[in-house]
């Protein structure tokens, strides 16, 4: 099989034999896959310096196997410019890629939605609200979608002022006065907030804050137990910044 | 043990090596065999030696075979001025350059998150507490112009700083002797963005 100028991003790559890299890709219409890159790290290699992250490509490969080989490899355009402090949301991003998409299933809305939120992070937006929106899309298109529109109890629409348990796996419930004694069935978070995930306008603090705990949750049950390194590197930095005055991690 | 075994010990022994696949294995096997004997017997000894005897430099991290390696141990050297390279031989190529008279601190890798590499893997603890000796007072980052190296050179900077030392990290741009025209796009955007006052 071959195919050829294919939209795509490296996920990570590593050094194989003296010369080579072996690449994990994501690209838009084949999803994730290995590549070799025979010679890419050759002084004389039309792909010096291109096969990086966060740098569109459009990469050509032949061979259907879990390691294909590369053929050929573009830049779409300059690199996305992650500045220091969002190189680490870029990393977040891909290690949830790699961590939660299966090779070879193809993910085309998933990938437009990387490339948008990586764009964002080039850009002037909040990273916060940049990663909470490609998580919720990342859980929806591999089929652990979050209820973001009605009370799973009898269906009402959510209401925006009112308080919701959200309980993993099944969706919000609405929360009552007598609830309010007893262990939260699932994460506590306001119809406001589920609503403004959904339409992906996380502008409120609280909804923020709300979202970060019920998408960190959901995430988690699909992550195996095992950390994220980007977060925790995330959080090393934000512990050294407090000793200079910081603020919360992103992730 | 029969000979074939000791044969095919010291071939899956050569395969150690970067790069050796079975087949250089075994020509590099035969080769000792059937025409240096001697150069065996040199390779043999060479290699239990650095085994045994080279270690790390309980200061810079690098390989040494006393306690310091010969640029911590001297007295000509720079001690307020400390670069930190990713491998060894980052180290080398800067020493060969001439223009360092400093001392070093070898990560012996990189922040990497995908692999699983943390400032605790990575050993950062030795580091810190060089820094917390007060005798450093600028740090050079020297970690390679890579996403990781960066991200790496980065989270140093913030490490640094909050000890109160002064970061700097290595310029980027046009290789000496090089054409405008044949250097790649990344690199003349960073020529261009850390252009300086003529």
């Amino acid at each position: 099989m071959r195919v050829s100028q294919q939209p795509g991003f490296v996920l990570h790559s590593r050094h194989y034999s003296e010369t080579s890299l072996i690449l994990e890709v994501f690209t838009r219409e084949q999803g994730r896959l290995g590549l070799l890159a025979k010679g890419a790290r050759r002084r004389s290699s039309p792909w010096q310096g291109m096969l990086k992250p966060f740098q569109p490509l459009l990469l050509s490969w032949t061979g259907r196997s879990d390691l294909a080989l590369l053929i050929g490899a573009e830049t779409e355009g300059a690199a996305i410019a992650l500045d220091v402090d969002s190189i680490y949301c870029g990393f977040y991003l891909n290690e949830l890629l790699m961590r939660l998409l299966h090779r070879h299933d193809p993910h085309e809305r998933l990938f437009d939605a990387y490339r948008s939120a990586l764009r964002a992070l080039a850009g002037a937006a909040v990273p916060e609200i940049v990663l909470r929106i490609f998580e919720k899309n990342l859980l929806s298109d591999i089929g652990y979608g979050l209820v973001l529109d009605r009370d799973i109890q009898d269906n009402a629409p959510l209401v925006p002022e009112a308080l919701y348990e959200y309980v993993l796996d099944q969706g919000p419930v609405r929360v009552v006065d007598s609830d309010l004694h007893r262990p939260p069935r699932g994460i506590r978070v306001h119809g406001e907030s589920l609503m403004a995930l959904a339409l992906e306008q996380l502008l409120a603090p609280r909804a923020l804050r709300e979202t970060k705990s019920l998408v960190r949750a959901a995430l988690s049950r699909h992550l195996g137990g095992r950390p994220l390194h980007s977060r925790r590197l995330y959080q090393h930095i934000q512990a050294l910044r407090s000793r200079r005055g910081g603020s919360d991690s992103p992730t | 043990m029969s000979q074939e075994t000791i044969l095919e010990a010291l071939k899956e022994a050569l395969r150690r090596l970067p790069g050796v696949g079975p087949k250089s294995a075994q020509r590099m096997a035969l080769h000792l065999l059937e025409r240096d004997r001697e150069g065996m017997r040199i390779l043999a000894q060479a290699l239990a030696s650095a085994a045994e005897q080279i270690r790390h430099c309980t200061r810079c991290n690098n390989f040494a075979e006393e306690e310091l390696c010969a640029i911590c141990a001297s007295s000509r050297r720079d001690h307020s001025l400390l670069c930190v390279v990713e491998t060894p031989s980052d180290l080398v190529s800067l020493e060969q350059s001439g223009a360092y008279n400093g001392v070093y601190y070898v990560l012996m890798g990189r922040l990497s998150p995908l692999d699983g590499i943390g400032p605790e893997e990575l050993g950062i603890a030795r580091l810190e507490a060089l820094l917390a000796t007060g005798r450093v007072k600028e740090v050079v980052l020297a970690t390679n112009p890579t996403v990781e190296g960066e991200a790496t050179a980065h989270y140093l900077s913030e490490l640094v700083r909050a000890h109160g030392i002064r970061a700097t990290r290595i310029a980027y741009g046009v290789p000496v002797g090089g054409e405008l025209e044949y250097t790649d796009r990344g690199t003349l955007a960073r020529a261009l963005t850390g252009r300086r006052e003529a």
